[in-house]
């Protein structure tokens, strides 16, 4: 198949990107873009260990062409936190005993991402329901249950904070 | 967000659909139209190389609005499960849909998957069939040459087996606003609540009269009990012209039980699918009653 082109933004770099039109975005991010931090479970959209937030929506990028992404803006677990620090969802994760093997906690941390910008305070159903894309086969999800919610606490702590200061 | 067509004999994104229907006119046998790809690219899992092109209406402004027109909702093919679970437009008028699109998959597969991926894939397990068929869902399909509109009882014609022609794409699924006393179910049994393939679906509508006491009409569709989605029209007669306080719904279960021929597979056996369509005719008769009771 021949070759083509695409640019994306990726984690807040700008990429061009030589693939196939039949390169999974999953694919590209691994093996073009080096960023391994994705992974790849059962390759049919079922595990969500492939889940890349992409244009603001969470997604398996195991289910996307490479050109589908073209022009597209994607944030991949090596993207969140800042200047050298852990995101406080991650921190929680680590605090809270919500990582064994490790394999689900990328897409599962980008869930909880996406799962605490639409529900700063969420209830046990909205935390089940965010993270309903994602499997873990370790933990029992209790402990990321856990983690969760703290991340919750110290998130809403932190934007109070910040309100405080600017009044 | 910047978006541009991709040049690539492989890969064609159009923004029109007269460009796409020019492009699928010309590549019929070697070219796969893909939507949200989250069923596409589960079924070409292991063989992606085997696509020759691929046909993305990922740019085409058209095919995604949801927009009342007059007495008509007219919804855009690429519309999302996701769009379809949060629309208020569509949580109102057609709960019923909304509702199933709130079922499918994940929060990754709502965000991609399409209504008119659903449609055109044809599974008989398709959550947002039976709903679409409930409503009295009309779908336009155009070509270069022609467009058509065809109800969507007309449309499936087995597994993965639809009406559409290789030249044609489904643009908009139109759906009739229904009477203000509409009141409908949906109940989607399956192992799990996520990312799983329904065992069985049930979509319940009841149109009740101006003074909602007499049945007006009555619309039970099934999915994964048969090759297609599938409406039991018995009911109607047992239904229409009488007050709910008539009705016994062990018998309407009783009829649905019956009229239904589903196969044993790794979703269910075909006694238990029986069994359930019963008892899920008779949970959606007395959610419909109950709700009909608060609402004067």
């Amino acid at each position: 198949m021949s070759k083509l082109t695409i640019e994306l933004t990726i984690n807040g770099k700008r990429r061009k990107v030589e693939t196939t039109a039949s390169t999974r975005l999953l694919d590209l991010i691994r093996d073009d873009l080096h960023l391994t931090g994705t992974k790849e479970g059962c390759g049919k959209g079922e595990c969500g260990a492939c889940t890349v937030i992409m244009n603001g929506e969470l997604i398996a990028s195991c289910l996307i062409l490479a050109p589908q992404a073209d022009g597209a803006v994607i944030t991949t677990i090596e993207g969140i936190g800042s200047g050298g620090h852990l995101d406080p969802i991650q921190e929680a994760f680590i605090e809270t005993g919500a990582v064994q093997c490790g394999f689900c906690t990328p897409g599962m941390i980008l869930s909880a991402k996406k799962l605490l910008e639409e529900y700063p305070h969420p209830t046990e159903e909205e935390i089940k329901r965010g993270i309903s894309g994602n499997l873990c086969r370790c933990t029992g999800y209790q402990k990321i249950f856990d983690a969760i919610r703290l991340a919750a606490d110290r998130l809403s702590s932190k934007d109070s904070g910040r309100g405080e200061e600017d009044a | 967000m910047h978006q541009r067509t991709v040049p690539c004999q492989g890969y064609f994104a159009p923004q029109k659909i007269e460009e796409a229907l020019e492009i699928l006119s010309g590549y019929v046998k070697e070219i796969k139209v893909i939507a949200g790809g989250t069923d596409l690219l589960v079924q070409y899992y292991d063989q992606l190389y085997e696509v020759n092109s691929w046909l993305d209406l990922k740019n085409i402004k058209e095919l995604k609005g949801i927009k009342i027109y007059q007495n008509q909702m007219v919804i855009g093919a690429m519309a999302t499960h996701k769009q379809l679970e949060m629309s208020g437009e569509i949580q109102r008028y057609f709960p019923v849909l909304s509702q199933a699109a709130a079922d499918i998959g994940s929060p990754q597969i709502r965000n991609r998957g399409t209504i008119g991926g659903n449609i055109v894939n044809a599974s008989p397990a398709g959550d947002l069939l039976p709903p679409l068929m409930a409503y009295q869902a009309q779908f336009k399909l155009v070509s270069r040459k022609k467009e058509m509109i065809i109800p969507a009882e007309e449309f499936f014609l087995g597994p993965k087996k639809t009406v559409l022609k290789p030249d044609q794409l489904l643009t908009q699924i139109i759906l009739p606003l229904p009477f203000e006393k509409t009141y409908g179910s949906w109940i989607k049994i399956g192992k799990r609540k996520s990312l799983i393939i329904a065992t069985i679906t049930l979509a319940l509508l009841v149109e009740m009269t101006e003074d909602n006491k007499t049945i007006e009409d009555v619309r039970t569709c099934l999915g994964s009990v048969s090759p297609t989605p599938i409406e039991i029209k018995e009911i109607r007669e047992k239904m229409i012209g009488k007050k709910f306080s008539e009705l016994d719904f062990n018998q309407l279960g009783q009829i649905v039980e019956d009229k239904i021929s589903p196969i044993d597979d790794i979703r269910g056996t075909k006694e238990y699918r029986k069994d359930v369509a019963k008892n899920i005719m008779i949970n959606a008769l007395e959610e419909i009653s109950s709700a009909r009771r608060s609402h004067k």
